[in-house]
């Protein structure tokens, strides 16, 4: 037990205060928040725009398509198909390695390429959740916009999709929180996020507890911390179920 | 002002509406019976075009509605509907349902609009709603706030889709009451309803629709007295 304490301590001064260490994690929190920011950004933008365009597509009447519609249909379900249907941590290796190939491996260009690669990436999950969410809104909501003379984009943006963002709040949360833990993948192409900062000091210290425990409770402080922002947001949002 | 003729609809293999023609002159009040599956719905919401008919044609104030290249928004302004499950916005407070269309589309300003939304729920008893949300509110009074937010738009028409069916029974009186002011008023109604008695009272002109065509129509005394299509005879001895 004695034993266990003193590596504890060694651990813990090798991990955080020697060479001024903590530094790293600092650094990495920065890192983490970044992308994921920007990527869900990117994301909620993708997102709201593809699943716009696929519940648009789902439910106008057959005859009424254009051809403007299908084609742009045709598009999102390509991409909603690529991306779900491959591993994010392969998309961010193309990314990088393949698209971004001739980029000089600076910190800013490995930023770039994760944010756009996250962002398209969560884009896809996003607009499923949003065209779920414009579904779930009674039909008649559509119809009486309609029926007093306003056109299908005014109706959507006043009436179907605040409705559809408040109930798909907890969805969207989810991913966020899904987003902010995937962003740990971004280690494989050398950017020092949080994981990345502890496995430095791993290589560094050959401490493996310490560090890891630390980033394991930093990721989870911050997930705590979103979740309560996320319930803030939706009892705000809920204020006109309340009776 | 509305005439319709050999309007059709179908739905996949279902033959809806099979060939409907009718007449509707400024200032009537038009009320369409029948049973249920017989077209009266979807008969009136081919008058605004919520329902694309599949043949026939309506001209609304001299124009073709059912043309190709018709802006049906603008038709719509003209036209307000009434449905049977309300549908207020949900996510926006009373009087911003009232406010939303005459304000989105130029209309009326806002502050306009807010005065106008206030004048409506004063005729309705509703003013003390203006801030509430629609969950906080009974049928009833979802049903009258409906109908102002038709009003508020002006309309020359109003269009109404059974207004009464998804109420319970206490309130049906109060909505039918506003109705029938609205009648009062002179304001042109086409009213798809099961109530027998508006029909009786308010109605100019009782249409009574089965298996997507008219089977009768005639002013309501005849209509109830007097009726002579079979159907017809079977149909008003189950409901009256």
């Amino acid at each position: 037990m004695e034993g266990f304490i003193e590596d504890l301590k060694l651990g813990i001064y090798q991990t955080f205060i020697l060479d001024n260490n903590y530094q790293y994690f600092v650094r990495g929190i920065g890192v983490t928040l970044l992308v994921t920011a920007f990527a869900l950004l990117i994301g909620l933008a993708l997102g709201v725009l593809v699943g716009i365009i696929r519940s648009a597509h789902d439910q106008q009447p057959e005859k009424k398509k254009g051809i403007v519609l299908r084609v742009l249909n045709g598009i999102c379900k390509v991409y909603l198909t690529v991306i779900r249907g491959t591993p994010t941590l392969v998309q961010l290796l193309i990314m990088w390695f393949v698209i971004w190939a001739s980029a000089r491996s600076t910190d800013e260009n490995m930023i770039r390429c994760a944010i756009l690669s996250f962002g398209i990436n969560s884009g896809a999950y996003v607009a499923e959740i949003i065209r779920s969410g414009i579904m779930s809104i009674d039909r008649g909501q559509m119809e009486a916009g309609r029926s007093l003379g306003l056109n299908y984009t005014a109706t959507m943006r006043h009436v179907i999709i605040p409705q559809a963002f408040k109930n798909v709040l907890p969805a969207l949360g989810n991913e966020l929180i899904t987003l902010l833990k995937e962003t740990s993948v971004v280690t494989v192409i050398g950017l020092k996020d949080l994981t990345k900062g502890a496995m430095l000091i791993q290589s560094k210290t050959y401490q493996a507890f310490v560090p890891y425990i630390a980033i394991a409770v930093i990721y989870l402080a911050l997930v705590l911390v979103l979740s309560w922002i996320l319930g803030k947001v939706e009892r705000r949002l809920r204020q006109s179920d309340l009776r | 002002m509305i005439y319709v003729k050999g309007l059709k609809k179908t739905f996949g293999d279902m033959q809806v509406l099979s060939g409907v023609d009718m007449h509707i002159r400024p200032g009537e009040k038009v009320v369409i019976v029948g049973p249920s599956g017989s077209g009266k719905s979807t008969f009136l919401r081919c008058l605004n075009l919520l329902e694309q008919p599949t043949d026939g044609s309506i001209v609304f104030d001299g124009q073709e509605i059912t043309a190709p290249g018709v802006d049906v928004n603008l038709i719509r302004r003209r036209m307000g509907m009434v449905f049977q499950h309300f549908n207020l916005f949900a996510n926006l407070t009373v009087k911003k349902n009232i406010m939303l269309a005459p304000v989105q589309l130029k209309l009326k300003t806002k502050e306009e609009a807010e005065a106008e939304a206030m004048r409506l729920l004063k005729l309705v008893n509703l003013e003390e709603k203006a801030d509430s949300y629609p969950a906080q509110l009974s049928g009833g009074q979802k049903q009258r706030i409906a109908i102002v937010r038709s009003l508020a738009m002006n309309p020359e028409v109003m269009l109404f889709d059974e207004p009464t069916s998804a109420l319970d029974p206490e309130m049906v009186g109060e909505v039918l009451e506003l109705m029938k002011r609205l009648a009062d008023d002179g304001m042109t109604m086409v009213v798809v309803t099961h109530e027998m008695g508006f029909a009786r009272e308010v109605g100019t002109r009782v249409v009574f629709m089965d298996e997507g065509v008219i089977k009768e129509e005639n002013e309501p005394k005849e209509f109830f007295d007097h009726p002579k299509d079979p159907r017809l005879q079977d149909f008003l001895s189950k409901v009256l």
